[in-house]
C-alpha cells in the first residue's frame, strides 16, 4: 500500500510554567495508508492532540519530517497543507450560513459562487442534511453542528482528514450511529482519516488501525483485534478495555506453553512464543470476557467466590475473589439462565491461547 | 399563611423602591424636557402655558424678545455659534471614533493573538488612560501641546480624545477577542485561507459586535466630553459640551432646556437604532 502520510523522528518540546520542559512528541514514526483509518488513542497529554496538529500546520515540530504524498509539508503553512480537519469544538463560522460555511475552502480558493452552491450541496448531503443550507449555525443542534462541521472539511476533497475528538461532545447513542457513519463515509471518499480520540471503544470501531501513544512515544500500532488481543504492555492492556491482570514468575517454558505462577502459587497456563526464561517475571493478561464461570469442582483454573454480580442486560459482571487471595477478577460473561449469586463458590477457566504476556512498563 | 400574607408585602415594598429608582434616574430629565416648554422667560420654575419659542429661537426661526435680549446680553448670540459648535463636536467625535477604533482594534489584535516579550506590560500601558482622571489627562494634554507648540484647535481636541478612548474600545474588543474560540482562525488557516482572508471573512466579522459597541462608546464619550475638551480646545474651537458650559455660567436660560432635550431625543434615537440593529442581527 502506498502511504500518503509519512511522519518520520517527529519531536516537539513544551516549556512547563514550573520553567521546565516536556516533550509532546519524543521521535514519533508513523506511516498513513491510502484510504487508511487511523485512529490516535492514548490519555490526555500523551501528544495525540499534538501530532495531529503538527500534521494541520498548527504546530511546528523540533525536529523530524513530515511528508505528504512524498513531499515535504513540515515548512509549509497551514493553509497551503492539503489537508482539512475536524475540530473538537466544530468551529463554525457564527457569522454565516450553513452553506457558506461548508463552501468557505471553495470560496477562499476562488471557486464561482455556481460551483460553491453545488459542491457544498453535495457535501451537505453526504452528511445527511441537504436542504439546511440557508440556516445558521445556531439554529442547529449539536448532531447537526457536527456534520456540518465534518461537510466543511470534505467538500474540497483534501488528501487527508483530520478529526480530533469530533464525537466528544455528542450524547452517547448520538456518538455510536455518527462513528458508523464516518466509517461509511471514509469508504465512500476514499481519502484517509486521521481520528484523535481517548475512547477506546471509538477506536475499536472504527479504526483499521490504532496507534497507541504515551507520554510522546507511540506504545504499540497495530489493528484493533491485535491491540485488543495482543497488547504490548500493560499499559495498552489496561488502556483497551477491561483486563485482569496477574504479576507472575516463569516456572518453565516448552515448545510453545508456558507455565507461569503467580504470587499466591496459581499456576497459569499460556500458549504463545516468548523469548521469557525460567524465573523471569512476566506480567499475565486475561480479559474478562475470556474467562468462564464454572461450578466448584471444576479441576483447573482460579478458585474463588463471587462478592457482586452486576446485570448489564446482554452481559453479566461477575467480581470473584480468588480462594488464594490477591486482586478480585472481573468475569464477563453473557446473561444465560444460570443465575450465580453473590457468596457461590466458583472455579474460573480459560483457554491457554487467551492468556497473554505483556512488558511490564 | 402568614408566609403568603408576608410576600405581597414584600413585592410591594420591592415595586416602591424600584419606582423611586427610577424616578430618581429620570426626574431631572423630565423636568428639563417639561421647562424647555415653559413659556415663562424670566424664572423657568413657574410654569407660563406652553410654548415652542424656544426651540424656534435656537433653530433661528424666531428672533428673541426684545425684553429678554436687553435683560440678558448677547446670551446667545447666535442659532450659528450653537450650530458651529455641534458641527465641531461631529468632526472631532466621528474622525477620534474612526482613530481610535482602528489603533484599539489592533493592537486588542496584536495583544491577543501573538506572543512578544512584556505583553502584560503593554496590556497595562493600554488600560492606564482610562483610569486616569481627566483633569491630569486634560492637564498633562495641555502642557504637551503647549511645549510642542501646537496651535489649540480641532486637531488637539482630536489627538486629546484618541488617547484616552482608544483604551475603552482597546478594552471592549479585547473582551469579544478572549471570548472568541482560537479554532476560528485556525479552522480558517486550515481550510486554505491566509492570513489576510482570515482576517476580512472570519476575524472581523466575529470581532463585529465588540468593534461596533466600542465606537458607539468612543462617539458618545467624545461627544460628550467637558473636562479634557475644555482644557484643549482654543478659542474658534467650541465643542458643544463647552459651548453649553459656558452658557450655563452665564445663568440656566429657557433655551438650554430645548437644547438639551434635543440632545436627550438624538441620544434616544441613536440607541434605538442600536437596540434595533442587534435585535435583528439575532434572528
Amino acid at each position: 500500500m502506498t502511504q500518503i502520510l509519512e511522519v518520520r523522528g517527529a519531536r516537539r518540546v513544551f516549556k512547563t510554567p514550573e520553567g521546565g520542559t516536556v516533550a509532546a512528541l519524543d521521535g514519533v514514526d508513523l506511516d498513513v495508508g491510502q484510504n487508511e483509518f487511523v485512529t490516535l488513542l492514548g490519555p490526555s497529554g500523551c501528544g495525540k492532540t499534538t501530532l495531529l496538529r503538527s500534521i494541520s500546520g498548527f504546530e511546528q515540530l523540533d525536529s523530524g519530517a513530515l511528508m505528504l504524498e512524498g513531499k515535504d509539508i513540515g515548512r509549509m503553512p497551514a493553509f497551503r497543507r492539503p489537508v482539512n480537519t475536524v475540530f473538537q469544538s466544530y468551529a463554525l463560522f457564527s457569522h454565516m450560513t450553513v452553506e457558506r460555511n461548508v463552501a468557505y475552502s471553495l470560496e477562499v480558493a476562488g471557486a464561482s459562487k455556481q460551483e460553491q452552491k453545488i459542491l457544498a450541496g453535495e457535501a451537505l448531503e453526504m452528511v445527511g442534511l441537504s436542504g439546511t443550507g440557508s440556516r445558521m449555525p445556531s439554529q442547529l443542534s449539536g448532531g447537526q453542528r457536527q456534520r456540518v462541521a465534518l461537510a466543511r472539511a470534505i467538500v474540497a476533497r483534501p488528501k487527508l482528514l483530520l478529526l480530533d475528538e469530533p464525537l466528544s461532545a455528542l450524547d452517547r447513542r448520538l456518538r455510536q450511529k455518527m462513528q458508523i457513519e464516518l466509517k461509511a463515509l471514509q469508504s465512500e471518499l476514499g481519502i484517509a482519516f486521521v481520528f484523535v480520540t481517548h475512547d477506546q471503544e471509538e477506536a475499536l470501531t472504527m479504526s483499521d488501525r490504532i496507534v497507541v501513544m504515551r507520554g510522546g512515544q507511540i506504545e504499540q500500532c497495530g489493528a484493533p483485534r491485535d491491540i485488543f488481543r495482543k497488547p504490548r504492555t500493560k499499559f495498552v492492556a489496561e488502556f483497551i478495555g477491561d483486563t485482569n491482570l496477574f504479576e507472575t514468575t516463569i516456572e518453565c517454558v516448552h515448545g510453545g506453553r508456558i507455565l507461569a505462577l503467580t504470587r499466591e502459587g496459581t499456576k497459569i497456563w499460556l500458549s504463545e512464543e516468548t523469548k521469557l526464561a525460567k524465573g523471569d517475571a512476566a506480567t499475565v493478561v486475561i480479559r474478562p470476557t475470556d474467562l468462564q464461570v464454572q461450578d466448584a469442582h471444576s479441576s483447573c483454573g482460579f478458585r474463588g467466590k463471587i462478592t457482586r454480580v452486576i446485570y448489564l442486560g446482554t452481559d453479566l459482571h461477575y467480581y470473584v475473589q480468588p480462594a488464594v487471595g490477591g486482586q478480585e477478577l472481573l468475569v464477563v460473561s453473557r446473561t444465560d439462565g444460570s443465575r450465580r449469586a453473590p457468596g457461590d463458590e466458583v472455579t474460573l477457566t480459560y483457554r491457554p491461547e487467551r492468556a497473554h504476556v505483556v512488558e511490564d512498563c | 399563611m402568614k408566609y403568603l400574607r408576608r410576600l405581597p408585602l414584600s413585592a410591594m415594598l420591592l415595586t416602591f423602591y424600584s419606582l423611586l429608582f427610577f424616578a430618581f434616574i429620570y426626574a431631572p430629565l423630565a423636568l428639563i424636557v417639561t421647562y424647555s416648554f415653559n413659556a415663562n422667560p424670566v424664572n423657568m420654575m413657574v410654569w407660563d402655558g406652553f410654548t415652542l419659542d424656544w426651540y424656534r429661537i435656537i433653530l433661528g426661526l424666531k428672533d428673541r424678545p426684545v425684553d429678554i435680549v436687553n435683560s440678558s446680553s448677547a446670551y446667545l448670540d447666535s442659532t450659528d455659534q450653537l450650530l458651529e459648535a455641534l458641527r465641531n463636536s461631529l468632526i472631532i467625535a466621528t474622525s477620534t471614533t474612526t482613530i481610535s477604533t482602528v489603533i484599539g482594534t489592533s493592537a486588542a489584535i496584536a495583544l491577543a493573538r501573538f506572543r512578544f516579550r512584556m505583553r502584560g506590560f503593554y496590556r497595562g500601558l493600554m488600560m492606564m488612560p482610562m483610569t486616569m482622571p481627566d483633569i491630569v489627562l486634560g492637564i498633562g494634554l495641555l502642557i504637551f501641546f503647549v511645549s510642542a507648540g501646537a496651535k489649540l484647535g480641532l486637531t488637539t481636541i482630536i489627538i486629546g480624545h484618541c488617547t484616552f478612548l482608544t483604551s475603552y474600545v482597546f478594552i471592549i474588543v479585547q473582551a469579544r477577542m478572549a471570548g472568541l474560540d482560537p479554532a476560528l482562525e485556525e479552522a480558517s488557516a486550515d481550510l486554505g485561507a491566509n492570513e489576510w482572508l482570515t482576517f476580512r471573512k472570519v476575524l472581523l466579522p466575529q470581532l463585529m459586535p465588540g468593534i461596533a459597541g466600542g465606537a458607539m462608546l468612543a462617539f458618545i464619550i467624545s461627544m460628550d466630553d467637558l473636562v479634557i475638551t475644555y482644557f484643549i480646545s482654543g478659542t474658534d474651537s467650541t465643542t458643544l459640551p463647552v459651548f453649553i458650559f459656558s452658557m450655563v455660567r452665564r445663568g440656566v436660560k429657557p433655551e438650554i432646556n430645548a437644547i438639551a432635550t434635543l440632545i436627550i431625543l438624538v441620544s434616544i434615537i441613536i440607541a434605538a437604532v442600536g437596540l434595533w440593529l442587534r435585535a435583528r442581527r439575532k434572528d
